[in-house]
């Protein structure tokens, strides 16, 4: 292999970049909230697998490992997802890009110019709205470049959703 | 039968309401105005209304004789073989012949357009009012082309596209020489007024890229569809000829001597006449819609733009602007790899993406590679050629991924079916197909792990990687507009990361799987230092993050 380094420039060190983690956690009340959610679908989901195993006995033989499957599923959920994702999730909006670090078993780095932002939302499910908390999403032209941060204070949404607006309208884009 | 070739609804589907002002009513133009000799988008002087204009009256014409058309073979079926209603194909065909002329009609009496100095307008229906209108700076394409009965009555169609997906215009008909005053109007290419329309083209600023070449002939007739082509055709056929008391199987069994050459030689010669069928419709259709084919750099009001030129009965010309270029992409499947098949397709920003050899970001038709290559060059036009930059290799680390993931999936598949055929729900030893095909799999996973290629090549990010179609990725630094990197678990285990590069233009995201973890920091680094800069780590690497505390408020 060649160099390992792309820059033209010759002070470009050669040691591997890293990136570092964004510089904000979000809510530990987050943690509640996931735990909520995760909690609502796997009664949903369990108990209506579960009538359909007490009331249709032809289904048994297969609805059986289908049932001990989801039960491990949604207790896996439950039980680690909330508290793994509030470790992993971390945020970060400066005056160029925000940058979102989200996921718990595949973790997830988005990076998107201030520039080529489209569309700045916070969204508030019941949930949330109970917990107080906000989703922030920024939009960008390509489907796969929207970030989400979810779990963050809804004060805190609604200040960087102005920021955000006021920020972009400032920038000119290529309209693209 | 001619029936239900083309219903051209292309307004049904978005229903603007009207502006805050209502367009004014169309009865100001009337039908014997002569479309031909009316320019349409003659801008008005401030406060003057732009007229509505109608479609090509000539229209109407070949609107009633298709209804002619479309209803005679019934008549012949029915009056001249006197055959009842046992022709129910026929007969419906021309009934959606007839539905399709009158709707044709229809339209043609409601459908008004204009074009003013800052967009373009078209209005259809009497009852149920639609209106739509594209500002002018959101057009992306124009297009001008013809179907054999547009062309006998020297007529075009004009398809006006803008970025987003569900807003394109198609006017349907209007006269050739106000279509192509449309189309430069509309995309401000340069045009000698006093040249005379007989004058070709050329007379315009324009550089030739490429032109058909006979030898592309191959690699676009012999290809496996060739196999179904011929099954419809053969099948569409023998639905007719029943119509008229022929067997067309038993035709063809006799040709081909069934009893005496047995079964086995029966299916090869079917297949082989079949291939041959399929191959002979392949070429008449390669023929009819490359005919001339041409790729040419012309120039505009305001720059440049890439322009194909092909068809024998149908022209059909595709302006890409210069100016949202972004990119190029080069497709080349897996089974005609070994040929050098390859498709080119420019990557442009607000264009539909809609992969194969038909969309309007295609810019040639399948050739070989090298030829591909030749033109990427030409099109990006400097003096990078990020397609000859070496690739890096991704680690040994992609290779097992792929192969742990062909071995999972194979082996959960054969669990079930083990699982399945020990219920009784199944045949029992299913399970060894699954099994059996982990060979077949670790070959696809080696070679899906040696079309796994990246690098940056001066403005350019090249990626390549895919199984069944290794597509070659070559996009701008500017086309960029964000990264995504992802790890999973096992990519954490194995050092990989995934690389997302999202952009306005072409597929909208593309993926470079299974990057060296810190390569693929350096890789994003490369391509937009300006944005990654400010979150790179300014430690070595190795050291553990530092808990930023969790603080909420903004910094």
């Amino acid at each position: 292999m060649p160099d390992t380094s792309y820059a033209a420039s010759p002070e470009q060190t050669r040691e591997p970049l890293v990136l570092r983690p964004p510089r904000h956690r979000i809510e530990r009340r987050a943690i509640l909230m996931w735990t909520l959610n995760a909690l609502i679908w796997g009664i949903l989901v369990v108990s209506g697998l579960g009538i359909a195993y007490a009331l249709l006995p032809d289904t048994r033989p297969w609805l059986g490992p289908v049932l001990v499957i989801f039960a491990v599923i949604y207790a896996v959920n439950i039980a680690v997802m909330p508290t793994w994702r509030y470790l992993v999730h971390r945020w970060e909006i400066t005056d160029q890009a925000v940058y979102a670090l989200n996921g718990w078993i595949t973790r997830e780095w988005r990076i998107t110019p201030i520039s080529r932002i489209q569309s700045i939302d916070t969204r508030r499910g019941p949930l949330q709205t109970m917990l107080g908390l906000a989703t922030l999403k920024v939009t960008t032209a390509s489907r796969e470049g929207a970030i989400s941060i979810a779990g963050l204070n809804a004060a805190v949404a609604e200040e960087h959703s102005h920021r955000l607006t006021e920020i972009t309208q400032a920038t000119p884009g290529d309209a693209t | 039968m001619n029936a239900g070739k083309s219903v051209d609804e292309p307004l049904s589907e978005v229903l603007t309401p009207p502006p805050a002002a209502p367009p004014p009513p169309p009865a100001q133009v009337s039908a014997g105005v002569p479309a031909a000799g009316v320019r349409t988008e003659a801008r008005a002087p401030d406060g003057e209304e732009v007229p509505w204009q109608r479609l090509n009256s000539r229209l109407a014409l070949v609107d009633a004789t298709r209804f002619v058309l479309t209803i005679l073979p019934s008549v012949l079926v029915t009056v001249v073989f006197g055959r009842g209603f046992d022709a129910w194909p026929v007969l419906i065909a021309s009934a959606l012949g007839v539905v399709v002329s009158v709707m044709a009609l229809r339209r043609w009496l409601t459908t008004r357009f204009r074009i003013t100095e800052d967009r373009v307008e078209i209005r259809r229906g009497l009852l149920v009012r639609k209106y739509r209108s594209v500002p002018r700076d959101r057009i992306r394409t124009v297009d001008t082309g013809a179907k054999l009965r547009h062309r006998l009555t020297g007529l075009r169609v004009v398809t006006i596209a803008s970025g987003e997906a569900r807003t394109s215009f198609k006017l349907d008909a209007v006269a050739k020489e106000q279509a192509e005053r449309i189309r430069d109007d509309l995309l401000g290419v340069q045009r000698n007024d006093a040249a005379q329309p007989e004058v070709p083209e050329r007379a315009v600023e324009e550089t030739l890229l490429a032109r058909l070449r006979w030898s592309w002939f191959f690699y676009n007739v012999l290809s496996v569809w060739a196999f179904l082509a011929a099954a419809l055709f053969l099948w569409s056929t023998s639905l007719t000829l029943q119509m008229f008391d022929v067997d067309l199987m038993e035709i063809i069994r006799d040709a081909i001597g069934w009893e005496a050459l047995g079964v086995g030689w029966s299916i090869a010669v079917g297949a082989g006449g079949g291939f041959l069928l399929g191959t002979v419709g392949l070429a008449i259709s390669f023929v009819k819609e490359r005919w001339n084919f041409e790729l040419v750099r012309t120039r505009t009001d305001d720059g440049t733009a890439l322009l194909t030129r092909q068809g024998l009965f149908q022209t059909r010309e595709v302006y890409r602007d210069d100016r949202r270029l972004r990119g190029i992409h080069i497709s080349e499947p897996l089974l005609s790899r070994w040929m050098g098949l390859a498709e080119t397709e420019v990557i442009s920003t607000g264009m539909r993406w809609i992969p194969g050899s038909d969309a309007s970001s295609a810019i040639l038709p399948r050739t070989h590679v090298s030829e591909a290559h030749r033109v990427a060059v030409l099109v990006l036009g400097d003096e990078h050629r990020p397609l000859r930059a070496p690739l890096r290799a991704h680690p040994r680390a992609a290779l097992y991924r792929r192969l742990a993931g062909t071995v999972l999936t194979l082996g959960i598949v054969a669990g079930l079916l083990a699982w399945l055929g020990a219920t009784g729900a199944l045949v029992r030893g299913l399970w060894l197909i699954p099994v059996s095909l982990m060979p077949v799999g670790g070959v696809l996973a080696f070679v899906a792990y040696r079309s796994l290629g990246h690098t940056m090549a001066g403005p350019y990010l090249v990626a390549r990687s895919g199984l069944i179609r290794r597509a070659t990725v070559v996009l701008q630094h500017r086309g960029v507009i964000g990264w995504t990197l992802s790890q999973s678990l096992l990519q954490r285990a194995l050092g990989l990361k995934t690389v997302r590069v999202s952009s306005a233009a072409g597929a909208r995201f593309y993926e470079i799987p299974d990057v060296a973890a810190d390569e693929a920091v350096t890789f994003i680094h490369g391509g937009t230092p300006e944005l990654v800069a400010e979150f790179l780590a300014d430690r070595p690497a190795g050291e553990p993050p530092p808990d930023m505390g969790h603080e909420n408020s903004s910094s």
